[in-house]
């Protein structure tokens, strides 16, 4: 395939780590295909056009200073950052069952949730001990990684967690770190997950954390300026089926045609590249039987104006009903509506996904105005089901459940012959973020450039 | 149990607190743990760091009125 006319890449997957890998390959003379399954780029990025010019983010949406290649590439494709809304006080409502204690069930405003803060404080120190001793490029090489990767997080909570608050608190805040219910993920992935993010406090911090910005006008628009660049050589539509390799070159078959090249790269998550058809096939998957969806459901509810600011509010709930287990201040700088953004994540989501789109915007609408209720109805509501998304099965990111990260880990970028392997998944830096998307762009191009 | 534990807190010690769950070294016995970047996910850090160190339960709210080291010690000392 490297005669008269240079070497030859197909790129699957026009996310940002497909993008941002076909791009890399292009600028270093290979001719470029990238096929892409829907009708869109931007993978689990996407914008939503909330009113006339202002973009809210149905994917993923934040960044901080840390992500230095995301950084880097928007400075390139010229996209700036704007600030995240935290001003004002925060609510909390984290009764478990209202209707058992009426008196108890109003939501409690300010700074702190209000929980027995040693009970929280002990929790947090223990996950911070736990995400300290796991190895950060290779998690399985933890010290007692068999016991850890053996047990879930549910399991591990059982165990450890003696104080009803933190016992309430921590599927909460699993929830919002990684989309997880604690009954999919092992303990090691958890370490492993606040560890690759930069630790517990940066991982969920906004301010001086990675919610600290969004991308001004929508984080989409990383994918669609990369997609500008590279032209005709994204073809949307192009489900691939199969990947076959002889001794000469790569083959990928989509629904349409087939695509030959020199390499292929696969900037895929895990559970969609186990989708496809090998041949030869692969010598280790790309998920195990455990591997679990990322459970995000992403609601954007829509208002005429962000009136909770007027009430001293930052927009920012933590909650321990759902279908909204957080709510986020995401109104655009741009244009004068308020949006507030739900976050349905865990078993919540699988619940939330079965709805109609009636009832979804009722129950959400509902607890948005039990929040806040100085809310009028909303004017437009928009759920984006991640979990049910064909070509993503799942959101932030692929959840390795017990046993996965012994199995899988060794051979995470470990290329299959002419074939290499992208996706936030497969960085184990800022693993499940823009940033690590970016990660693994850059280390499969110099992979492919060092096959020589 | 109790004689483990001493009520005294030394300022420098909540400084080693504070520089831990903070990861950060730039933390004297009078800096606002809110100014350094402190929230409330790290102030519950302290919290039970004091409670361990010390067995003093203290509640958000009265960390809210002692912020920095030597504050903390203060009032650790105050409520042993």
């Amino acid at each position: 395939m490297s005669g008269r006319t240079g070497p030859s890449a197909v790129v699957v997957g026009a996310g940002i780590a497909g993008l941002t890998a076909a791009t890399g390959l292009a600028a270093r003379g290979y001719r470029v295909t990238v096929l892409e399954a829907r009708d869109r780029v931007g993978g689990r990025t996407h914008g939503i056009e909330a009113a006339p010019g202002a973009w809210v983010d149905a994917g993923a949406a934040y960044l901080g200073d840390r992500h230095t290649e995301l950084l880097a590439l928007m400075a390139e494709l010229g996209l700036k950052t704007t600030p995240t809304t935290m001003l004002g006080a925060s609510r909390f409502a984290l009764d478990p069952d209202p209707s058992a204690d009426p008196g108890r069930a109003a939501t409690r405003d300010g700074r702190f949730p209000p929980l027995n803060a040693v009970a929280l404080g002990d929790l947090f120190e223990q996950l911070a001990e736990l995400t300290a001793a796991v190895h950060p490029e290779a998690p399985w090489l933890t010290p007692d990684a068999e016991r850890l990767d053996a047990l879930t997080a549910a399991d591990w909570a059982e165990q450890q967690l003696r104080h009803p608050d933190a016992r309430l608190f921590f599927p909460l805040f699993l929830g919002e770190m990684t989309a997880a219910d604690p009954a999919d993920v092992s303990v090691l992935h958890l370490a492993f997950y606040l560890r690759s993010g930069g630790g517990l406090r940066y991982l969920n911090a906004f301010a001086g954390g990675a919610q600290q910005d969004r991308i001004a006008g929508g984080a989409h628009q990383v994918c669609e300026r990369l997609a500008e660049r590279l032209g005709p050589r994204v073809r949307l539509g192009e489900p691939v089926r199969a990947v076959h390799q002889d001794a000469d070159a790569v083959t990928v078959h989509t629904a349409h045609g087939s695509h030959r090249a020199d390499v292929a790269v696969l900037a895929l998550p895990p559970l969609l590249a186990d989708a496809i058809d090998f041949r030869p096939g692969l010598p280790v998957p790309r998920a195990g039987d455990r591997t679990a969806r990322g459970c995000a459901v992403k609601v954007h509810l829509v208002y005429p104006e962000p009136v909770w600011r007027d009430h001293g509010l930052s927009g920012w709930s933590v909650n321990a009903r759902g279908p909204l287990l957080s709510t986020v201040d995401d109104s655009p700088a741009e244009g004068r509506i308020g949006v507030l953004t739900g976050f349905v994540t865990g078993a919540e989501a699988h619940r939330f996904a079965a709805l109609t789109a009636r009832q979804q915007r009722a129950a959400a609408s509902e607890q948005a105005a039990q929040l806040f209720p100085m809310l009028p109805e909303p004017i437009d509501c928009h759920v984006t089901d991640w979990l049910n998304d064909p070509y993503s099965k799942g959101c932030y990111a692929a959840l390795l459940g017990p046993g996965d990260w012994s199995r899988l880990g060794p051979t995470l970028t470990t290329p299959h012959g002419r074939v290499h392997w992208a996706g936030t998944e497969t960085s184990t830096a800022y693993f499940g973020l823009m940033e690590g998307a970016i990660r693994s762009a850059h280390r499969v191009v110099a992979e492919v450039l060092a096959r020589g | 149990m109790s004689t483990d534990l001493t009520t005294t807190a030394t300022p420098e010690a909540l400084v080693a607190v504070f520089r831990r769950v903070l990861e950060r070294e730039d933390v004297t016995a009078d800096s606002d743990f809110f100014e350094l970047g402190g929230d409330s996910l790290v102030a519950t850090r302290v919290l039970s760091a004091v409670a361990r160190d010390h067995g003093v339960e203290l509640t958000f709210e009265e960390f809210l009125q002692a912020t920095t080291p030597a504050g903390l010690a203060q009032r650790i000392t105050a409520t042993g």
